[in-house]
């Protein structure tokens, strides 16, 4: 029973590791070497190249060496992989990430949408046949990716991108910011119409009208939980505010959190670039 | 009778009535479809650069040409316009006249291997790598624009907030059939076999 259990549970794994794409791996430095291939030298080399073009041109590129991106595809992983990444400056789209599939002999340079002047996809394509696959032919990795990096740098120069700013670390989008949209309105309608309704109704009823019709405004827009929350909110405001002052000030602050050495910068793409194969 | 409120009030609660999430979602399925149409017409203007340096080649095979050339009229025929996720049969039209051209380019590509003085040039050789790179795009854009009508047409289907779709006039979006899918990913057959034309 438990050796049945055991090969089932086995069958499942396998079954699972043959389908499972591969995982993301987090971004952490400008490049990441899943395959052992570079040197710790290497390595801080081709960061210091790409630190270097960052703090010159704000535009981010970053490189990854992993063993294989089956079963997916190059392209598909690719995407997967900026999409995730948000190499670039949000807005400017100005990421370039180079994924290359060692065991796969594929390589892809990922042009996010700020750069597909610079490097169209034709030009995407000559980089890579003739920078970075004659080296891989001959087995020179490092070679092969630094003579592509220098050609993306010496290319992405050329755009006319926004300077670089002081650096400033990347903002996290609030996802309370959204429901603070409706607060002034809201806040707004408090002060006036519970004004008004409680001059009418007298202190309570007035709130109690005050909060039902809030309930009622959020319960069409949001759902039961945010036209309690609202109703509740507005009776306690409307019954509270003696009149003059404003209650408290509403600051929606969006938080901003410093990632560590390096981060993506919210750029988005498109599936522009080209791949190739050695 | 008390339980039945109850049950009520936690099915209103667990789901939304949501018309806010209806604009929402409706700018992000217009927002996607607009970005696919880019997309194909970014591989229909590549379309006449490829069509000219092919006829250069010396006897190249006229009717993969003519085909590629019909197929492109076919495309341009229709307005692809942001109405057409409203409009499933439209929609539908589209997507075979796209799917249409898609064969004949991959038909024009295998054919063109059979001329390496044409697949040489640098022309060519660019040209090949842009068709990828739109193609490539075309995938990703429908990708994007699935995923948006999936979130989409599930709100329009799913209770409370079909009724919020029914008071507007909400119906689910047009899709991305799977069927052509399977006609078209099976890559031209290569045939070695034909002697290469001079």
């Amino acid at each position: 029973m438990r050796f049945l259990l055991a090969a089932c549970l086995a069958l499942a794994g396998l079954l699972g590791a043959a389908r499972a794409d591969v995982a993301i791996p987090p971004l952490a430095a400008r490049v990441t070497d899943l395959t052992g291939t570079l040197s710790a030298q290497q390595k801080s080399e081709l960061e210091s190249r790409l630190a270097a073009f960052e703090a010159k041109r704000g535009s981010q590129i970053a490189v990854l060496l992993l063993p294989t991106t089956k079963p997916e595809e190059i392209e598909q992983f690719s995407i997967r992989l900026a999409e995730a990444w948000k190499v670039g400056r949000k807005g400017v789209d100005d990421g370039v990430v180079v994924v290359v599939a060692k065991d796969d002999r594929r390589v892809r340079i990922e042009v996010g949408y700020g750069l597909e002047g610079v490097i169209p996809d034709a030009v995407a394509k000559r980089v890579i046949e003739e920078r970075i696959t004659p080296r891989f032919r001959e087995g020179d990795y490092f070679g092969g990716i630094r003579d592509g990096v220098d050609q993306l740098v010496r290319l992405a120069e050329g755009e006319k991108l926004p300077a670089p700013a002081a650096r400033a670390s990347p903002r996290e989008s609030d996802p309370v910011a959204s429901l603070f949209d409706y607060a002034v309105p809201a806040l707004f309608f408090i002060v006036i119409a519970g004004g008004v309704l409680k001059l009418v109704l007298g202190r309570f009823l007035g709130s109690v009208a005050t909060g039902a019709l809030l309930g009622l405004a959020a319960f069409l827009l949001f759902n039961m939980i945010a036209a309690a929350v609202a109703a509740v909110m507005g009776f306690l405001f409307t019954f509270a505010n003696t009149g003059a002052g404003r209650g408290g000030g509403w600051s929606s602050s969006g938080g901003s959190s410093s990632s560590g050495s390096f981060g993506g910068g919210g750029g988005s793409f498109g599936g522009g670039g080209a791949s190739g194969r050695w | 009778m008390r339980r039945l409120f109850l049950a009520v009030v936690a099915v209103l609660t667990l789901s939304s009535c949501g018309y806010n999430d209806f604009q929402r979602l409706d700018e992000g399925v217009k927002a996607a479809w607009s970005e696919v149409i880019n997309n194909y017409q970014r591989r229909a203007d590549l379309i006449p650069n490829l069509v000219a340096t092919v006829q250069g080649a010396a006897d190249f095979e006229k009717s993969t040409l003519v085909e590629l050339t019909n197929a492109r009229a076919s495309v341009s025929s229709i307005k692809a316009t942001p109405e057409l996720v409203n409009d499933p049969d439209a929609f539908a039209k589209f997507q075979a006249a796209q799917s249409q051209m898609t064969s004949a380019l991959s038909r024009l590509l295998a054919v063109a291997e059979n001329y390496p003085t044409l697949t040489a040039t640098r022309e060519f050789g660019e040209l090949r790598a842009e068709l990828a790179g739109a193609e490539n795009r075309i995938t990703v854009a429908r990708g994007r624009y699935i995923k948006a009508v999936e979130a989409y047409n599930v709100l329009a289907r799913q209770f409370p907030s079909n009724l919020t779709a029914m008071v507007f006039g909400y119906q689910a979006k047009a899709n991305f059939t799977v069927e052509n899918e399977k006609a078209i990913a099976a890559p031209p057959k290569v045939d070695f076999s034909k002697p290469a034309a001079k």
